[in-house]
């Protein structure tokens, strides 16, 4: 039976040895040419390479010394942050800066274990739309539209 | 006396009333980025940089240097008076600051930190004009190999110099330069992992990286923590003047670390944070008491806060002279020259003077402006410190992801930032340092350039690299660097330097 002695080592090596073989698929078409004249292969196969051996290394190691453990992820800041960035991304260009603003500051807000009351909720997400349309749109004369129209 | 000569054309080109403003911009909004936990020099940079587009290249680069060193002083200010870090490089200032700070000496340590951050930045300033142009001369020698052997040396020396496993260090280099790779092949024109995505044919852009991994990563790792306690108590502020005592106990340990910065600030990898480290453990090393340190010494303030404002001045030679970004605020810096125009390197001290000396004297007219705003205002940054997180972080959040869409003008950086978090958050979750995979980053593109063109120019034989001396000097140094970490004492040594 294997132990694992340290769980952030074996899942690092684990997380590196799939980015290399990730990029070792992606490229796999690319030509690697010769050391005089490399294609464009040559070095994303070569640093795959390494990221894999590397990652078994990791890996090892977390199977062999002791290491501390990985600490519990908590969904609530995971989805509300996140969920406020893909909200920002899927509304910009949709209904302009001022909605997007808002909705994207409260759900942000709702990120934190504390309670926040609905009006300071209100007053924050309005007054972060306020100030950054000012900031970004007037004073610094960004190309972001502040509604849908126009 | 050519420095002088050309000091003056800096300071001519530095203090114009332009200039001067956005300089105390900077600083000001440095104090307040350093003075804040959860917000470092490295969001803000990235979130300000589309606020610099329509300025001239100058003012833009006076401005972001002003957010980087302002924050080493703001960082400073939180760590003496509420025992928080507002930055990394300010860890080690919490240990003895936050203890004079509760035997009624906070207004003396503030003072001591401000001044011993003046003495450094004004002595780096110095050190910056002698020593730059000498390296910068020196490196118009270098052809693509040397350039090779060189980036290679930062490379490996930022993963012995970083925090933590070095084994992942290498990893998240090699990581570093696989997503600089991505995108179109200049030689080529083969566009490389890119999904067919267009936003990703033109290689991944750099603000969304460093702002995913860094800036919201750390949100999202911070809200899983329990709300802090800031305890405000303590921050009475009785007399900022030290005491003569203090005084002769402070001066030393300020030039100690002074020069424990200057140097360190140059080696990759090294900048404000390494630098405040090791100067502490050299106090505590050349002291004759180190029992006090922990309790309160001033040596433990004065000496991490000259040495991580001489770090920060510092680590801008490897950049202007070289082209080579030591640290990932420095690697915005040159993410912020490339947007000008600029390309950072040895053309730049020889090719625009103006703006090489105009920089150089900014730094000095910065850290004054600094110590006299500093101090005056502690009242007004204590209370900024009582803005509680949650509704601070939304702020942030909010100012990157506009900050993104403007700098790219395309929503769909905005989803790629939030893929970058992601991927930030996991690598805190697994113990890996975000740093090494930003210089890779930056590096990757350059690195394999110079590689091919040193291989094509050799017809492929490697040793290109040990025949030419300079290379064959650096690679030398490589090594040595490599030998380093195998060796126990040194293991040790580094080791306990983080610790602490």
């Amino acid at each position: 039976m294997i132990k694992v002695r340290s769980p952030q080592d074996l899942w690092a090596g684990v997380l590196f040895i799939a980015f290399g073989i990730a990029g070792l698929w992606l490229n796999r078409h690319y030509p690697i040419g010769s050391a005089s004249r490399m294609g464009p292969g040559y070095l994303p196969m070569a640093l795959s390479l390494g990221l894999v051996i590397i990652g078994a290394m990791v890996a090892a190691r977390g199977l062999i010394l002791q290491g501390p453990p990985i600490e519990r992820a908590h969904w609530r800041p995971l989805v509300f942050v996140l969920g406020s960035m893909l909200a920002f991304y899927a509304l910009i260009e949709l209904v302009g800066l001022a909605i997007t603003t808002v909705l994207a500051t409260a759900l942000a807000a709702l990120a934190t274990r504390e309670p926040i009351r609905p009006l300071e909720l209100a007053l924050l997400s309005l007054g972060m739309a306020a100030f950054s349309i000012g900031l970004f749109v007037y004073l610094l004369k960004q190309p972001v539209p502040i509604w849908w129209f126009g | 006396m050519e420095i002088l000569a050309n000091l003056a054309t800096g300071f001519a080109a530095a203090a114009t009333p332009t200039n001067l403003a956005f300089c105390l911009l900077g600083c000001v909004v440095g104090t307040l980025v350093g003075v804040l936990p959860g917000i470092g020099p490295i969001t803000t940079i990235a979130m300000l940089l589309p606020l610099t587009f329509g300025l001239p290249p100058l003012t833009s680069l006076i401005m972001l240097a002003g957010i980087y060193y302002g924050a080493q002083y703001g960082g400073s200010i939180s760590a003496i008076l509420v025992n928080l870090p507002g930055e990394t490089s300010s860890v080690i200032t919490c240990i003895d600051g936050y203890r004079m700070a509760q035997n009624g000496r906070a207004g003396s340590a503030l003072a001591i930190a401000a001044i011993g951050s003046f003495f450094a930045g004004t002595v780096s300033t110095v050190f910056i004009a002698g020593f730059a142009p000498a390296l910068g001369a020196f490196s118009e020698q270098f052809r693509a190999p040397e350039y090779f052997s060189l980036m290679l040396f930062g490379l490996v020396s930022a993963v012995v110099l970083a925090h933590g496993s070095i084994l992942k260090a290498v990893a998240m280099v090699l990581l570093g330069l696989l997503f600089g790779l991505v995108g179109t092949d200049v030689t080529s024109g083969t566009a490389r992992m890119a999904f067919g995505i267009p936003t990703l044919m033109d290689g991944i852009d750099f603000v969304p990286l460093a702002m995913g991994v860094f800036g919201l990563a750390e949100i999202l790792t911070k809200l899983e923590r329990p709300p802090e306690t800031r305890d405000l108590v303590a921050a009475r502020i009785s007399s900022l003047w030290p005491s003569r005592e203090e005084f002769r106990r402070a001066m030393p340990a300020i030039v100690r670390g002074t020069a424990v910065g200057s140097v360190l600030g140059i080696l990759p990898g090294g900048g404000a944070v390494l630098a405040a480290f090791a100067a502490y453990t050299v106090e505590k090393k050349v002291s004759r008491t180190p029992s006090r340190f922990g309790k309160g010494a001033i040596e433990g303030v004065a000496a991490p806060e000259s040495a991580n404002n001489a770090g920060a001045q510092t680590s801008f030679i490897p950049l202007m002279t070289l082209g080579l970004p030591s640290t990932p605020v420095m690697a915005l810096m040159m993410a912020a020259m490339v947007i000008h125009g600029i390309a950072p390197g040895t053309a730049v001290i020889t090719a625009q003077p103006v703006l090489f000396w105009g920089m150089v004297a900014s730094l000095w007219i910065g850290n004054l402006m600094l110590l006299v705003i500093n101090l005056p205002m502690v009242g007004v940054w204590v209370r900024l410190l009582k803005v509680p997180y949650r509704i601070l972080f939304p702020c942030i959040l909010l100012f990157c992801c506009i900050g993104v869409y403007s700098v790219t003008n395309n929503s769909v950086a905005v989803l790629l930032t939030a893929i970058f978090a992601v991927l930030g958050y996991v690598f805190a979750k697994l113990g890996c340092e975000a740093a090494p995979l930003l210089l890779g980053f930056v590096l990757g593109p350059l690195m394999e350039e110079n590689l091919r063109r040193a291989m094509l120019l050799s017809s492929g034989d490697p040793g290109v690299f040990i025949y030419r001396p300079i290379s064959a000097v650096l690679i030398g140094m490589t090594a040595v660097m490599l030998l380093l970490i195998v060796l126990p004492q040194f293991r040790k040594t580094r080791e306990e330097a983080f610790q602490e």
